[in-house]
């Protein structure tokens, strides 16, 4: 009985298999799917980024980071890092950061998971030391809100020291002719 | 490299190290050695022991906790070995990247390795929190030639 058995069920099984038919995906050689929701890597538009950083400030694990030298502000994106929340792009004022849906990051050169974004910091115009805005984003600020032109482009220090003048000669006349 | 890669072209025996990771990512490579998705196709076959293994398959972002132990593993795997960095503990430290007990990611163990005198053939990064399991099929067809690579770093300059 039990021999009778033993050459039954591989015909069986044979049976279910053919009715199942073959459920293996050919992942690399066909296109995978993905559900419309699934966040994979984001991609920075360097024609409308202004490096204001709020994306910065977002990020969870900091794949995002803004990298200061002397007259450079560069923007540099980790995707080894990051953790597809796509918090960044809710966040950006101008609507730079656009997700996709790509996964396939998989690399051999740890350099092939870094992007930059390289933006020149505003020298002021008053004692040319470069102050804390990128161009971009002056004129940006310059769009959305008032500034006089008196102190836009300025330092921070020659902005107060033209304030101070300013309120100074209407009560007292210039700062230093005093005494 | 690429001579050492050749010599575990034929099947990746791959071995599961999980350096205190959160389980999703294990899910994962689990996901990927099912019949939907049958990394066997490539010649995948999880073994149990870091001594039959070519590569190994690293998740979590190496807890301090488990530090030695994840170097005892790579010290007893045959060379050339490599490491696949699964998901983005592994690879970049993730969201534990500078917390007090991790040392954040497979870059900094790689330093420490060296450190060792312990080395290591290859590194593969896979980002992703999780990895899809095509993900990591991608990263074995990576290492088999099967695909070519579309990671690319971007620099741009803004005027």
């Amino acid at each position: 009985m039990s021999f009778v058995k033993k050459i039954i069920k591989p015909v069986e099984v044979l049976v279910v298999a053919s009715k199942t038919g073959r459920v293996t995906i050919k992942y690399p050689f066909e296109e995978p799917w993905i559900s419309p929701e699934f966040r994979g890597k984001i991609e920075i538009d360097p024609t409308k980024c202004i490096g204001c950083g709020a994306c910065v400030n977002a990020c969870p694990p900091n794949a995002l980071e803004m990298i200061e030298s002397e007259d450079k502000k560069t923007l540099r994106y980790f995707v080894g890092r990051c953790i597809f929340c796509w918090r960044c792009i809710d966040v950006c004022p101008v609507g730079a950061i656009k997700g996709t849906r790509n996964f396939e990051l998989a690399t051999n050169d740890p350099l092939d998971l870094y992007d930059y974004i390289v933006h020149n910091r505003v020298k002021c115009r008053e004692c040319g030391k470069v102050t804390g805005e990128t161009t971009r984003m002056l004129k940006y600020v310059l769009e959305k809100a008032f500034v006089t032109e008196n102190y836009n482009n300025k330092c921070p220090d020659c902005r107060k020291k033209i304030f101070i003048n300013a309120i100074s000669m209407r009560r007292t006349g210039p700062v230093g002719e005093k005494t | 490299m690429e001579k050492k890669l050749e010599r575990i072209k034929r099947s990746i025996w791959v071995f599961h190290l999980n350096t205190g990771s959160c389980n999703a990512c294990d899910i994962e490579i689990l996901d990927a050695l099912t019949p939907y998705h049958d990394a066997e196709r490539f010649g995948v076959k999880l073994v149990g022991s870091p001594r039959h293994a070519d590569v190994l398959l690293l998740t979590g972002p190496i807890t301090l906790e488990s530090l030695p132990k994840v170097i005892n593993a790579i010290e007893a795997t045959p060379r050339p070995r490599f490491i696949i960095a699964l998901g983005s503990c592994g690879s970049g430290g993730g969201i534990w990247h500078d917390t007090y007990s991790t040392i954040g990611g497979v870059n900094s163990l790689v330093k420490i390795l060296k450190e060792r005198g312990v080395e290591v053939d290859g590194v593969y990064y896979v980002p992703g929190c999780p990895i899809r399991p095509e993900a990591l099929l991608y990263a074995v067809a990576l290492i088999r030639g099967l695909v070519e690579k579309k990671a690319k770093s971007m620099v741009a300059t803004v005027e």
